[in-house]
């Protein structure tokens, strides 16, 4: 028994239990509908404060986003920079040196594959935008559409709780009415027979 | 006659009580745990620069796959440097769009969670892993394989030749008839007969030992 009990402590250290304690960190509710309700709210209040800008900027991003293709613009004197320092160290290193006209032809070749390879890069990025942008979309889209439709579950449990209600009002009202006629019919018959015989 | 309704029965039982007590713990608990680390992630994920990584990664790759080994022969090329330009922009531009996903999936991801959606686990970064190879860097891949394989090959043929012409030189006649015929670059002297091999038969019959 002591070692039971002994065992159930070293265990309660090792995983910071301790059940005294958390019973009494518990929160007390007394009224779960009303601290339910007061959650609901208080989501939709933090969501509003913290991720409604970061949304909507989303979604402005997915329509007018072009940062791949801005980029792919940038990068055609890049690498033509680039690949022109890449080539004179090559030829300082192997002190070889070029004919004027091999290093006309090195220019010439360079500038046509920068701006030839541009164009493809530029083209690419043009699909690689759209594609991105469409799936942020659809992405954005997918999220929308489950939020809409826990909204309208939500909704729609908080239409049933009223028609429910209000059923059960109307119940109320008509047997409350049936029992007032009840009792003046029950009365108005003791009258009769108190006061008739 | 029952008795009246009381009020008290109709209150929440101690199990309903205690359920929401624990509910709301749990909930306080995430809010005070995990939503500073969402909004966090939400600060990160407009802050944090891949592409800048990606970039440089994708930069390294292209020198490493083009300019790791630079020969004389390189230098003499001149639509090396066009090439590697295409190959760089092709390179950059796959860095850029991997980027991009991963930027966007992290967005959505922070934003499916803070609406009570499904999130993708991946961080996208898995994606650093496989960025892949443009076509242009291939191409210029290939390119210098191919320069580099045709001086391989000029070069194992100019040695084969410069060998079997000094052995060919060092090729000596019988001496027993006076001084022994010696052997030129081209022409051997074959040992048998002290004469010099020409013509393509007698070339056979020399190399096969006939």
């Amino acid at each position: 028994m002591y070692i039971n009990e002994d065992a159930i402590r070293r265990a309660q250290e090792m995983y910071g239990v301790n059940s005294a304690n958390n019973a009494a960190a518990l929160p007390p509710v007394n009224d779960p509908e009303k601290a339910y309700a007061e959650l609901t709210r208080q989501e939709y209040l933090d969501y509003v404060q913290n991720y409604r800008s970061f949304e909507e900027g989303l979604l402005d991003k997915a329509r007018t986003d072009t940062s791949l293709i801005d980029q792919a613009r940038e990068d055609v004197g890049l690498a033509s920079q680039l690949t022109k320092q890449v080539a004179n160290r090559n030829l300082s290193r192997y002190g070889a040196s070029l004919t004027p006209v091999q290093r006309q032809q090195m220019a010439k070749g360079l500038e046509r594959s920068n701006v030839l390879g541009g164009i493809q890069a530029v083209s690419d990025a043009r699909l690689a935008q759209r594609e991105a942008n469409q799936t942020l979309l659809s992405d954005l889209i997918n999220i929308g559409q489950g939020v809409n439709r826990s909204s309208q579950s939500q909704l729609g449990q908080s239409a049933a709780n009223a028609n429910q209600l209000k059923n059960a009002y109307t119940q109320a009202k008509a047997a409350s009415k049936a029992q007032t006629y009840s009792t003046i019919g029950s009365l108005g018959a003791a009258a009769i027979f108190a006061f008739a015989f | 006659m029952g008795a009246k309704p009381k009020a008290q029965d109709y209150k929440p039982s101690e199990a309903d009580k205690a359920s929401a007590s624990v509910a709301m713990a749990e909930y306080r608990y995430f809010k005070e745990k995990y939503d500073p680390l969402l909004q966090e992630m939400r600060d990160k994920s407009l802050t944090d620069d891949y592409k800048s990584t990606l970039r440089g990664r994708a930069s390294a790759d292209t020198m490493q796959a083009l300019t790791s080994s630079p020969s004389y022969q390189q230098t003499q090329n001149l639509s090396a440097a066009g090439d590697m330009a295409q190959a760089v922009q092709g390179q950059l531009g796959q860095a850029t769009t991997s980027a991009k996903q991963i930027e966007n999936r992290m967005q959505t991801n922070v934003l499916g969670t803070a609406r009570g959606q499904a999130a993708d686990a991946q961080s996208g970064m898995a994606q650093a892993a496989r960025l892949g190879t443009s076509t242009a860097l291939a191409r210029a891949q290939a390119n210098q394989q191919v320069a580099q394989s045709k001086l391989s090959a000029a070069t194992q043929i100019g040695s084969a030749l410069a060998f079997q012409g000094m052995d060919n030189m060092q090729t000596r006649g019988p001496s027993d008839q006076g001084p022994p015929t010696a052997g030129s670059f081209f022409s051997p002297v074959d040992p048998n007969t002290g004469k010099k091999v020409s013509g393509f038969g007698d070339r056979i019959r020399y190399s096969t030992g006939g």
